[in-house]
């Protein structure tokens, strides 16, 4: 009898689960499939794939580094000026000290990690809010940015980093893709099959159950924002690679794509849960929106727009989610 | 009116309206019938006190008056005279005459003074939300309505900064103050200020402010209904109490005839043997039901949140239960121990000896220490997460194969688990909060449990648990004790205590009071802790004085 009931209901709710999973991948098929009918020629052209590919990889790398704090609980908004200090100290040292690339890379990826460090050691030594804590930090990097050279464009960095990032292909794609799946890998690793990231995501529902189970929730939460910080390094260094100059500029427009791939993420793959393959895709379906819509002849400005609105789609959906989940487990 | 008062208020004579007139209030809840037709009377400018233990009903007539609860039909309300529709509209109590002050007191703790007493309504100049704020008259204002009760308080300061006490006068003045609006826009009498376990955290000696501010308020003409487990509290301010048990009302006593022997045994239902309650709490430290089990935990002189200087012997294999009424101290003694909160005092554990302040849950947890907080929600389990790894999050690394952390493994583990717990449904991947409160107590158990512990912390482990599962409970708690574990039991259910214990120490003003030895009823602990209390606050009173 109570099977009866429940069957149909259960069947109802696996196939809303699923649902749930594949909307995003099937919006990026209809995607694609409307901007490969209105430019033919030149959407579904290889090289343009390849483009997409090849020119997302600082925000795929960079969309990377916020999962860690996100299922912490904590916001970093500095990620973005992060990314772009370091890119612009790499060239910095490179062209304008003359370092050698490597050592200037190493660096800046270790000033990265060290400014990371200073985020999580403010936030949790003195139990601030992170979102006023990187609002504030990512302002100072960027204070950095400009200074460092003076405003100017660093020109000419060294040729064999962007051989390294988008010159050498493997499978038909720049390497710099290949550098952001690997990271993408590690990261879904460490969320998924690490105690650490079962750990963090106790932190991130409930800071007191964590701290009762005896967990370090100041050191999960410190880690998550030393590593945000070297991933948003490594970001600003590909970010040299592909465009071979260094420019400090506002980057206000990539903090919001990496947050709305973020949380865009979040409604797939593992719904409700920051998860690395969901923002993975999640980049690349912005993007190739951004693309078709260049294509379509759309001003540059039209990316600050879609960004905006895709955060807000994809911050109220994951709420939704969240809420169909508690109405389904109240019945 | 079919009114069953028997106690006529002592206060005032002559045919007045009451103020509140209940009847046939009852409430139901499932198949626990929780409130069973019960009536009250109060006349302007009397204060009658609502005594009853923990789970006698008083929270649900207190939620009925609020407007929370929708009582069962045949009740009725009267509020000074006029009939009222039932339930009460949520939230609108006060359009009717009703105001309330919790125990939390429900100010804003970063505001000013004067912004909680006028909150919602602002002294301004101009109209609707174009008003402007007058700051200089509001203050003004806020001066005289203090004056008026006698209250000293500075409006412009923040309520976080002020006393426990003086915001509990705050709170108070605020409820009286809507209540004087009221009677002024309906120029009439009446008015109900219900005060629901106010005096619990304050200290003794300032309690006297609060008497003096419900005496002027009762002055006024206003009717007061005081919840309350504080005997003494009860015995200054109130004319008449009224005892609930079981949900049903047991007695309506004028306090100038009761004595606090006849309301303990009204609460408690307990005919006190004095004398043999008196044999038994004295022979109890060294009576022969003294468990043989060695000492595991031992605290000397262990103080933090509201407990002082508590000394405490734990025995393998023993259950001990901590009976004390709501802010004795017992419901900070688990993460006192535990080291969850701070606190000083030494402790000795089998491996170890120290301050209890160089704990911290993660270090407790190695020396064998398990914790079963009481707020379930906030501190025992998260609720979005499976309830396979609400179980198993202690033991994350034992599912580690290879680098890689074996979720299928780690859900397999724990829906084995969930049939040894009997937690239901049988699916450790479904989120915590599917699942019933029984249940998602089962799990949390689980997990401390199969830590293997050697002293087991629980405070209020069945609360918000069915009938069913909380006796499931208490059989594993058994089973755990026969095996060896200490067992540490903090509850305000003194039936639960009654049912586990092997021994019961009593916990009065922060302090060990007393212990006690079986035979245990739920009557015989009530009364002895109503009695500890009462002790323990003329003691205070005469330090502080």
């Amino acid at each position: 009898m109570t099977t009866n009931v429940a069957s149909p209901r259960s069947r109802r709710r696996f196939n809303a689960r699923v649902a749930e999973a594949t909307m995003l991948p099937v919006a990026f098929v209809v995607v694609v499939a409307i901007f490969g009918l209105l430019r033919p020629s030149t959407f579904f052209q290889f090289s343009n794939f390849t483009n997409i590919l090849g020119l997302n990889s600082v925000e795929l790398v960079l969309v990377m580094a916020l999962l860690i704090p996100l299922t912490n609980g904590d916001l970093d908004l500095s990620v973005a000026e992060l990314s772009g200090m370091v890119a612009v100290l790499v060239g910095w040292l490179n062209v304008n000290h003359g370092w050698p690339i490597v050592p200037a890379i190493l660096v800046g990826i270790a000033a990265a990690a060290i400014c990371g460090m200073v985020n999580g050691a403010i936030v949790v030594r003195f139990d601030v809010n992170p979102f006023i804590v990187t609002l504030a930090t990512g302002s100072v990097f960027d204070g950095i940015a400009f200074w460092l050279p003076d405003q100017q464009t660093i020109p000419g960095i060294s040729p064999r980093l962007t051989q390294w990032t988008v010159l050498h292909h493997f499978l038909g794609i720049p390497l710099d893709f290949w550098y952001g799946v690997v990271i993408l890998v590690i990261m879904f690793y460490v969320l998924t099959f690490t105690p650490f990231g079962q750990r963090a995501l106790f932190v991130g529902q409930s800071r007191e159950v964590a701290r009762l189970s005896g967990f370090n929730v100041k050191s999960t939460r410190f880690w998550g924002f030393a590593v945000a910080g070297v991933i948003a390094g490594i970001s600003g260094v590909i970010s040299d690679g592909v465009l071979s100059t260094a420019t400090p500029q506002n980057q206000g427009t990539l903090l919001l794509s990496v947050y709305a791939a973020a949380f865009l993420g979040l409604t797939t793959v593992q719904p409700g849960r920051f998860n690395a393959i969901g923002a993975g895709i999640s980049v690349f379906f912005l993007a190739v929106a951004v693309n078709g819509m260049n294509l379509l002849g759309a001003q540059t400005y039209v990316q600050s727009l879609f960004y905006g609105v895709f955060l807000v789609v994809a911050v109220v959906l994951s709420r939704m989610i969240a809420r169909g989940r508690a109405a389904s487990a109240a019945t | 009116m079919h009114g069953t008062d028997q106690a006529a208020p002592t206060r005032l004579a002559g045919p007045e309206v009451p103020a509140l007139e209940a009847s046939g209030l009852a409430k139901r809840f499932g198949s626990f019938q929780a409130l069973k037709r019960v009536d009250l009377t109060i006349y302007p400018g009397e204060v009658v006190a609502l005594l009853g233990e923990n789970g006698s009903g008083k929270s649900t007539l207190v939620k009925i008056l609020s407007g929370y609860h929708d009582p069962g039909p045949g009740g009725s309300l009267k509020m000074n005279g006029v009939p009222v529709p039932l339930p009460v509209p949520l939230g609108q109590a006060r359009t009717v005459g009703l105001s309330f002050v919790y125990q939390d007191l429900g100010l804003a703790p970063d505001l000013q003074v004067v912004e909680n007493l006028f909150i919602g309504r602002r002294v301004t100049s101009g109209v609707g939300s174009f008003a402007r704020i007058r700051w200089g008259a509001e203050r003004e204002r806020a001066r005289e309505i203090f004056e008026s009760y006698g209250v000293s308080l500075d409006p412009s300061v923040q309520v976080g900064r002020l006393r426990p006490t003086s915001q509990a006068l705050l709170a108070i003045v605020r409820a009286a103050e809507e209540l004087r609006r009221h009677r002024g826009a309906h120029e009439q009498g009446g008015g109900v200020l219900v005060l629901d376990e106010p005096t619990v955290f304050l200290p003794e000696h300032e309690k006297v402010f609060l008497y003096d501010l419900i005496r002027r308020v009762v002055a006024d003409g206003i009717a007061v209904l005081f919840v309350s487990h504080d005997m003494t509290a009860v015995r200054e301010i109130a004319h008449r109490a009224a005892v609930l048990r079981d949900g049903v009302k047991v007695g309506d006593v004028s306090m100038a005839t009761a004595s606090d022997a006849d309301l303990i045994e009204l609460v408690s239902g307990h005919r006190l043997d004095r004398a043999a309650i008196e044999a038994a709490t004295t022979h109890g430290s060294d009576a022969p039901t003294e468990p043989g089990g060695e000492v595991v935990l031992s605290a000397r002189d262990v103080s933090g949140g509201r407990v002082r200087g508590v000394d405490l012997d734990l025995h393998a294999g023993e259950i001990l239960g901590v009976a004390g009424l709501l802010g004795a101290g017992s419901e900070d003694l688990p993460y006192v121990l535990f080291g969850a909160s701070g606190g000083t005092g030494r402790l000795t554990l089998p491996d170890w000896t120290g301050d209890v302040a160089e704990l911290d849950p993660a270090r407790s947890i190695r020396l064998g220490m398990a914790l079963v907080p009481a707020d379930r929600k906030a501190q025992g389990a998260a609720a979005e997460l499976s309830t396979g790894l609400n179980m198993l999050s202690l033991s994350l690394k034992s599912f580690v194969r290879h680098g890689f952390l074996r979720v299928d493994n780690l859900i397999g583990t724990a829906n084995r688990r969930a049939e040894t717990y009997d937690v239901r449904p049988r699916n450790a991947a479904l989120a915590m909060a599917a699942l019933s409160g029984g249940n998602q107590q089962k799990v949390v158990l689980a997990r401390w449990l199969e830590q293997k512990p050697r002293v087991l912390l629980l405070h209020e482990p069945t609360q918000g648990v069915d009938v069913a599962t909380r006796h499931q409970i208490y059989e594993l708690m058994r089973a755990r004790a026969a095996e060896g574990v200490a067992i540490l039991w903090v509850t305000t259910d003194f039936d639960e205590l009654a049912t586990v214990s092997h021994r019961i120490v009593l916990c009065a003003h922060g302090a060990i009071a007393g212990t006690m030895a079986p035979p245990f009823s739920r009557d015989r602990i009530t009364s002895e802790v109503y009695s500890a209390a009462a002790r323990g606050a003329a003691n205070e009173v005469r330090t502080a004085s």
